[in-house]
């Protein structure tokens, strides 16, 4: 099915830069989460942030957002650097972003369509039938201008992303940052869900990040793939690149094989001395 | 729509309620009228004792309330206490100077009050008047010593 | 010894830092600049927070009322003084049961359940979402419920002296056969408009910000976990309270004490 998509890798070009992440350090607690990352995300294109579970995808996300501040190292959108904006520019920076969230995070409190209307409510001063149209164009855009009445605790996963997708992209923003936009998800949704922020990112042009862990869906549509990995970036390329990398450890990531490099124990003393030892009551 | 106009009648009753509620505070719990101040004048008297008269307690003529005690602080000339009464301005002008202004106390364990007894003369007391003729308050300790003292005494 | 030293310095240290990241986020959000709908937003909060709530304040009015007049009277009795019942309910109940019981049902009904509700907001990056669109959390959320708080509890409070009040007089005058008249009068020549009512609606003031204060910080503060919120919510009840009861005797120090 997504087949025809496997050419855009040859489209990637580098000549407009929208974020550039350099030489990002953070850490939480004891933990150093980045140890020196630098990306640059092209404009207009799909870009893809790879990696295992738990090496902070959804961090570099929110340090992209402004919400975390780095211990060194800076991000700059649109040659501003995120993490020297005042409050109030960093807000009004945020308006030309949209973000999608692991859960949808839909405001429980208003319905699908006020969701949608939201961004376009606090930041414009649209009429409402004018509000009301592209609220509605939005959702049509997602397939769900039927359910435009329901409260978000009556959708199902897939469906509560999809609307988060709409209000993400309501004042067509030029950034969108996905955050997982596949995971937990039946097939047909995240068919749906590939197609749909294949389809918007062209649609609307903008230029996206996606995090993910799901390599098939997400090799898929991505123009350009960082694959991160103990704070570093691991390896970089088009999709096509990285399925033939000869690297061990991009190897075991891209085809998903279960021991490598990366172990599949957690560190552990020697498993025999371990179940001895309990006999002596140790832990 | 309908549920939001629901909800502002609610909120709407509700800060009525409370505005009603401090209303029947003011005027029925702590007796507050409205229009006091100008409809009063002002007599003061000087006590040797106050006892446990306070600001507010009432000023009573024939046992009736017709005024209110609005301030009790010690004369440095005199070294005793000056009382300043609120008094009912219908009155002004018919309270003879002569009169006199004792410290009572309601019942046995009650409040205490300032009374006002009516003299004979002529001349009547204006607004900022002293009541020359004073008596203080009855303080119990002191009745029991005079009582014990009297008993030893016989 | 230097392990116990350290320990206390860094629980200090943790302290202060709170105690200085609750005083911004008040101050924060008290100033933001209400939006276009804030007036709207208030409104729904003064429903959730005041409305909601006013059932069990006048409920539990009423039975503090009445306990009064009943403790009351058998106390005064005593002394041939239950003319003076009228005087000792409301003087209980305006200057202290009035704003401290509100506060503290308030602090279980209304702070716990906001505590809750930002928290869930919290968790399920309802807050977060609001920030990327480029919405102040703390002014579209905790502003219009810090201020709903702040204006409410003086209300409830009120509700709760009037009908404990007449709690009171149920008991003491229609059951227990204290004049009426005297229930009344006495009350009137004996509570002052400045000291007693005003200073007890000043009190609940204070605690309305307080308790609310509290409540919204737990939530906005708390660990994103059902854990997290949990024990977020029994902060809110049990700092609240202590806070009420503390300040209470501060405040009840500067207002009756003989310090002013």
């Amino acid at each position: 099915m997504f087949d025809n998509y496997r050419d855009v890798g040859e489209r990637y070009v580098t000549d407009t830069t929208l974020v550039d992440v350099e030489g990002l350090h953070f850490s939480r607690g004891e933990n150093d989460i980045f140890r020196g990352v630098d990306l640059s995300i092209p404009k207009g294109k799909i870009t893809a942030i790879m990696g295992p579970s738990g090496t902070g995808k959804t961090t570099l996300l929110k340090l992209i957002g402004g919400q975390l501040v780095p211990d060194a190292g800076r991000v700059c959108i649109d040659g501003e650097d995120v993490h020297r904006l005042s409050r109030r520019a960093l807000f009004r920076m945020r308006r030309r972003m949209g973000m999608l969230f692991q859960s949808g995070a839909l405001f429980s409190d208003l319905s699908v369509f006020e969701n949608v209307a939201f961004p376009l409510r606090v930041h414009t001063d649209l009429p409402e039938a004018m509000v009301r149209d592209i609220v509605l164009m939005k959702l049509q855009a997602v397939g769900l201008r039927g359910a435009r009445s329901l409260s978000p605790a009556e959708l199902s996963g897939g469906m509560a992303r999809r609307v988060a997708l709409a209000r993400a992209v309501a004042l067509d923003p030029e950034l969108v940052l996905y955050d997982e936009p596949f995971v937990g998800q039946d097939p047909i949704s995240m068919g749906v869900l590939v197609q749909l922020v294949k389809t918007v990112n062209q649609a609307l042009g903008l230029t996206a990040v996606i995090v993910s862990h799901d390599i098939k869906e997400t090799l898929s549509i991505a123009d350009y793939v960082y694959i991160i990995a103990d704070g570093q970036v691991m390896a970089h390329g088009t999709p096509q690149t990285l399925d033939v990398d000869s690297d061990a450890r991009v190897k075991q990531f891209v085809h998903g094989e279960p021991d490598g490099p990366v172990p599949f124990h957690y560190p552990a003393p020697d498993f025999y001395r371990d179940i001895l030892a309990v006999k002596g009551g140790g832990r | 729509m309908k549920r939001s106009k629901m909800m502002e009648l609610g909120v709407g009753l509700f800060v009525l309620a409370g505005i009603l509620g401090m209303v029947f505070l003011g005027l029925r719990v702590s007796g507050l009228g409205f229009g006091m101040p100008q409809d009063t004048y002002t007599l003061q008297a000087n006590f040797a004792n106050v006892g446990g008269l306070k600001s507010g307690s009432r000023v009573a003529m024939a046992g009736v309330t017709v005024g209110r005690v609005s301030g009790i602080r010690l004369d440095p000339k005199w070294l005793d206490a000056q009382v300043t009464m609120e008094i009912d301005e219908n009155l002004e002008g018919k309270i003879p100077r002569d009169s006199t202004a004792s410290i009572l106390t309601s019942g046995l364990l009650g409040e205490q009050y300032v009374g006002l007894s009516v003299g004979g003369s002529p001349d009547m007391l204006k607004d900022g008047d002293t009541i020359r003729d004073t008596q203080q308050a009855l303080v119990l300790e002191e009745l029991i010593q005079q009582f014990v003292s009297n008993m030893s005494g016989n | 010894m230097i392990r116990s030293i350290m320990s206390l310095g860094r629980g200090t240290l943790e302290t202060l830092s709170a105690l200085g990241r609750a005083a911004m986020f008040l101050v924060q959000a008290a100033l933001a600049v209400p939006s276009r709908e804030g007036w709207h937003l208030w409104l729904r909060q003064m429903h959730f927070i005041g409305v909601m709530s006013l059932a069990i304040v006048l409920v539990s009015g009423l039975f503090i009322g009445m306990v009064l007049g009943l403790q009351g009277f058998t106390i005064l009795v005593g002394f041939g003084a239950e003319d003076a019942l009228g005087q000792m309910v409301a003087l209980s109940l305006l200057r202290e049961l009035g704003p401290v019981v509100t506060a503290l049902l308030f602090a279980g009904r209304a702070g716990s359940a906001l505590t809750a509700e930002i928290g869930l907001m919290k968790a399920t990056e309802q807050l977060t979402s609001m920030e990327m669109i480029g919405v102040d959390p703390l002014r579209r959320i905790v502003a219009p419920r810090l201020w709903a708080g702040f204006v409410s509890m003086p209300l409830l409070a009120v509700g709760f002296s009037v009908v404990g009040i007449w709690g009171g007089y149920l008991v003491g005058v229609q059951w227990l056969g204290v004049f009426d008249g005297s229930y009344w009068s006495n009350m009137q020549s004996n509570v002052t408009f400045v000291d007693d009512i005003l200073n007890g609606m000043l009190k609940s003031v204070v605690f309305g910000l307080v308790v609310t204060w509290i409540a919204v910080f737990q939530g906005y503060d708390l660990t994103p976990t059902s854990e997290g919120i949990s024990r977020a919510t029994t902060r809110t009840v049990v700092y609240s309270s202590l806070a009420v009861l503390g300040l209470d005797f501060v405040l009840t120090a500067l207002m009756f004490g003989e310090l002013g």
